[in-house]
């Protein structure tokens, strides 16, 4: 039983981190350009995808791997920016830019379902098993992990904590807020708004295409992948729209709940976690760890 | 006469603002009631806490002698509350018609499902001509409201609180941005409201020259608490209201 | 000195041609059509009222919701208990298609008591909860939903004895059905209960102190959706005479979204015209069928750029400044004649 629970845990924790990844890139670009990307997990998706070319069927080596996945991440990204953002920056319509990026989701899976096929791939694990060809099984104390699982929360981590300094601690987050909450000003002051923003968009598709990346092993590759935006959506209601650590630590929630969920209610664990993200909402709009936003008349 | 609204040590603060400090006036009906106050006095809140969009703190208002203190905006409109904006607010992407039924659907609620199956409000049509005589314009009532002039959207919001029937109008600075003959066309509105309909008017403005010539009573508020009131005289000769307002307007002028 | 007066009732040639076009569609379609392509033709005819429904919510009030998708359900579930007999019994098809959006309109005005204590992008992230849940219980419970396998041998409906044998008469009860709900859409946009939701979607402070109470308007708003809903979804289940969760899904929803963005949010020929679009550009384009979805992105995308307000917008802008430019024009004709009088 309680093997079993430590188990559930890391892998809750696991698709936590993964959660927490594409709901810091949703706020990121909500801080940046104010706007809810719909798209999110279709980039995670071709995050994967992607990842998929370069090490089966390219084969490239690891060395190579990581700076090629990455530029063309950022290469998406910024595609990405050019389609939905850049012209509708000045729209007088605020749900055209976030329709726009439904758009942009539709576009993607289609691309893609064309380059990909519509069969799911499998994705090598990180670790590998060489009797079995399958994920290596990790051993402490008598309990049986899942290497990939590791992986994923190592990896994760590391990345979490790197973006979360970038912007809250260092000099780039307070430009990039800047820019957000006052493009004019921040030009002033000598930030161009154009780099910032470009800068944002590539760094989140970075990231979570490194998150879709991670969890392909475990799923297969495959349309449905988008989908896991919708828990990142409840992460971020449940830790507090708007706020970095809110939105990390209700990404663990979720995935943690969710993991747990599968020993009483496997069936309904989404439902679960969706019931969760309502009663927060009405109990707690502004989310755990949200400061209370006062009604402006 | 019996008060149509009145304000008892009413208190609000946000965080460590005190936007209202035991205020304490009453407007009486046909009385046209000025509100001044230096920029961040806390005329604004006090609109606010009148019409509800804000609850008081501390202290009550009262409507017609009856406790509204606790009572939802929506019911205290429905009371007899109107309001006007700074800056005028009207559905963007209607035309004037809807713009203006707006108003008299606050007199005639009568239910969704009744309203469904066309039961119409009461003839309305002879009262905006008769109003729109003092407003000093025309329109179509096809054209859409973003496409008349800002002074004229101004004077059509304070038609539309006219047109539902309302016991006291607050008014917030009817005159800022608007040209001479359209501020005597505001006046003129008002003033028809007061002296002809017995509607109590409180009124937020900036333009000195407006609150002494229009208003009976003025009430000066200076961080939330009232510094002075009474008649114009009285006030533009009071030694606080000089120091807090006035006074610096003259310095400002020498 | 003008004089107002509103007019009781004036028809326009844009109604008249609206109603010509609206006229020989209906007639047409089932001449020209059959079998498979009527079966889309019909679909879109229910996605239709669907994507009016969002026109009610987002497009009237400015209330983005996904829910129409699980309202959709509720309705098409409800039929579907109450008619196959699955429960031990059965009601008659009509009444159960008057019950479902009754029943429906009784499961929204819940929900939406609950989770329009929420405000803007807040209520928006609670829908999405809340298909997302539904849809859990669609797929997984069985004995209310049928879980994975859904429910099957729903009647057809019987319309005092007439029952449509095949896709192209179902058409004609369908598009029935849409005029209905077009009217009353119509209808809702003229009385106080559309001008209090218009109120509500551009400002709320300003729609309190005009005595809106904006909570039950909009309760009351996604009541009525959820009504319409319901209606779809039990045309859905007769028609279709098996339900399952598939239909239900949030990217489903999302597509319902997109159809009424596309014709105009706030326009109802303008969203049975996206839900027309979005429903039958693939059957039209058989060619291009592979490339559908990327084409939609695509147009998406374009149109948000290029017209925010759907096609509808691009519509009713171009007919403004007409009207515009012909009243200047009579206007300018009026004055010359006047001239030419007092010269005379």
């Amino acid at each position: 039983m309680l093997n079993n629970l430590i188990g559930l845990t890391v892998n809750g924790l696991a698709m936590g981190v993964v959660y927490a990844l594409i709901a810091m890139g949703l706020i990121l670009l909500v801080r940046a350009v104010g706007v809810m990307n719909f798209a999110q997990g279709d980039l995670f998706m071709l995050g994967a995808y992607l990842s998929f070319t370069f090490i089966v069927n390219i084969k490239l080596p690891y060395w190579l791997f990581v700076p090629a996945s990455l530029i063309s991440f950022a290469i998406v990204g910024l595609i990405f920016m050019a389609v939905t953002y850049w012209p509708l920056r000045e729209a007088s319509y605020p749900q055209a830019v976030i329709i726009a990026t439904m758009g942009a989701g539709y576009v993607i899976k289609e691309l893609a379902y064309k380059i990909w096929g519509p069969v799911a791939l499998s994705m090598p694990a990180l670790v590998i098993n060489p009797e079995t060809g399958t994920t290596k099984v990790l051993e402490i104390f008598g309990i049986k992990l899942q290497w990939q699982y590791v992986m994923i929360i190592a990896v994760c981590a590391v990345l979490i904590v790197l973006v979360f300094m970038l912007f809250e601690k260092l000099y780039a987050g307070r430009m990039m807020q800047a820019t957000a909450q006052d493009k004019y000003a921040a030009e002033l002051i000598g930030i161009p708004s154009v780099v910032t923003i470009a800068a944002t968009y590539m760094l989140v598709t970075m990231v979570v295409s490194i998150g879709g990346y991670m969890v392909a092993p475990v799923f297969f590759i495959s349309a449905t992948l988008s989908s896991l935006q919708l828990r990142a959506f409840a992460g971020v209601v449940i830790g507090g729209f708007g706020n970095l650590k809110g939105a990390i630590i209700g990404s663990l929630i979720v995935g943690l709940i969710e993991a747990y969920a599968t020993l009483q209610w496997s069936s309904y664990k989404d439902a679960v976690v969706f019931i969760v993200l309502i009663i927060v909402l009405i109990f707690r709009p502004q989310g755990l760890f949200g400061e209370k936003i006062a009604d402006k008349a | 006469m019996k008060p149509v609204l009145r304000l008892d040590t009413v208190c609000k603060r946000f965080g460590g603002v005190i936007a209202a400090d035991n205020t304490s006036f009453s407007v009486l009906p046909g009385e046209i009631h000025g509100l001044i106050g230096p920029n961040g006095a806390g005329k604004s809140t006090l609109m606010n806490l009148i019409s509800g969009i804000y609850t008081c703190d501390h202290g009550n208002i009262y409507f017609n002698e009856q406790d509204i203190t606790q009572m939802p905006p929506y019911e205290r409109a429905r009371l007899g509350i109107g309001r006007t904006f700074q800056t005028p607010r009207f559905l963007q992407r209607s035309n004037i018609r809807d713009n203006l039924l707006l108003g008299t659907d606050l007199s005639n609620r009568f239910g969704y499902t009744s309203a469904f199956f066309g039961k119409k409000g009461d003839d309305f049509e002879s009262e905006l001509n008769k109003l729109m005589q003092y407003a000093g314009f025309s329109f179509d009532w096809d054209d859409d409201i973003s496409g008349i002039p800002f002074g004229q959207r101004k004077l059509l919001e304070i038609v539309r609180s006219m047109l539902a029937h309302p016991k006291v109008i607050l008014v917030d600075e009817p005159a800022a941005g608007l040209n001479n003959s359209e501020v005597d066309n505001v006046m003129k509105l008002l003033t028809v409201a007061a002296k002809e309909r017995g509607i109590g008017i409180l009124l937020i403005e900036h333009a000195m020259d407006l609150v002494m010539n229009f208003c009976e009573q003025i009430v000066v508020i200076n961080f939330g608490k009232v510094i002075a009131s009474g008649n114009p005289e009285e006030v533009s000769s009071n030694q606080d209201v000089i120091e807090a307002y006035l006074g610096r307007q003259r310095n400002a002028q020498n | 000195m003008k004089n107002f007066t509103i007019k009781k009732l004036k028809i326009r040639p844009a109604t008249i041609i609206v109603f010509v076009v609206a006229m020989a569609f209906i007639l047409l379609m089932p001449q020209v059509n059959s079998g498979y392509k009527m079966l889309c033709l019909n679909l879109t005819l229910i996605y239709a009222m669907v994507a009016l429904s969002i026109s009610i919510m987002l497009g009237m009030g400015g209330q983005m919701t996904f829910a129409g998708v699980t309202m959709m359900g509720v309705g098409g579930y409800f039929t579907a208990n109450m008619t196959s007999g699955r429960l031990g019994f059965a009601i008659p098809t009509l009444p159960a298609l008057l019950l479902a959006p009754l029943f429906t309109a009784l499961v929204a005005l819940a929900l939406g008591l609950v989770l329009l204590r929420l405000r803007g992008t807040y209520f928006t992230f609670a829908t999405i909860g809340l298909v997302q849940v539904a849809w859990s219980f669609y797929s997984m419970n069985k004995p209310a939903f049928g879980g994975y396998d859904g429910i099957s041998g729903v009647p057809k409906l019987d319309l005092f004895g007439f029952v449509p044998a095949d896709y192209n008469q179902w058409f004609y009860i369908l598009a029935g059905g849409l005029v209905i709900v077009a009217l009353i859409i119509e209808r809702i946009r003229k009385t106080q209960f559309g001008r209090s939701l218009a109120a509500v979607r551009d400002n709320e402070t300003a729609a309190l102190t005009l005595g809106i109470n904006v909570y039950i308007t909009k309760v009351y708003a996604f009541a009525v959706a959820g009504a319409i809903c319901g209606f779809a979804g039990a045309l859905y289940a007769m028609m279709n005479r098996y339900i399952s969760a598939d239909t239900f899904t949030f990217d489903v929803g999302v597509r319902y979204i997109i159809m009424a963005m596309l014709g105009g949010v706030n326009n109802t020929i303008g969203c049975i015209l996206g839900a027309v679009l979005i429903g039958m550009l693939p059957e039209w384009l058989r060619v291009l069928q592979g490339y559908m979805q990327f084409i939609y992105g695509i147009g998406i995308i374009l149109l948000m750029i290029f017209m925010p307000m759907g096609l509808s917008g691009v519509f009713l802008t171009a007919l403004k400044r007409y009207r515009k430019k012909k009243k200047i024009k009579l206007e300018h004709r009026a004055s010359q004649t006047a001239a030419e009088k007092g010269e005379a």
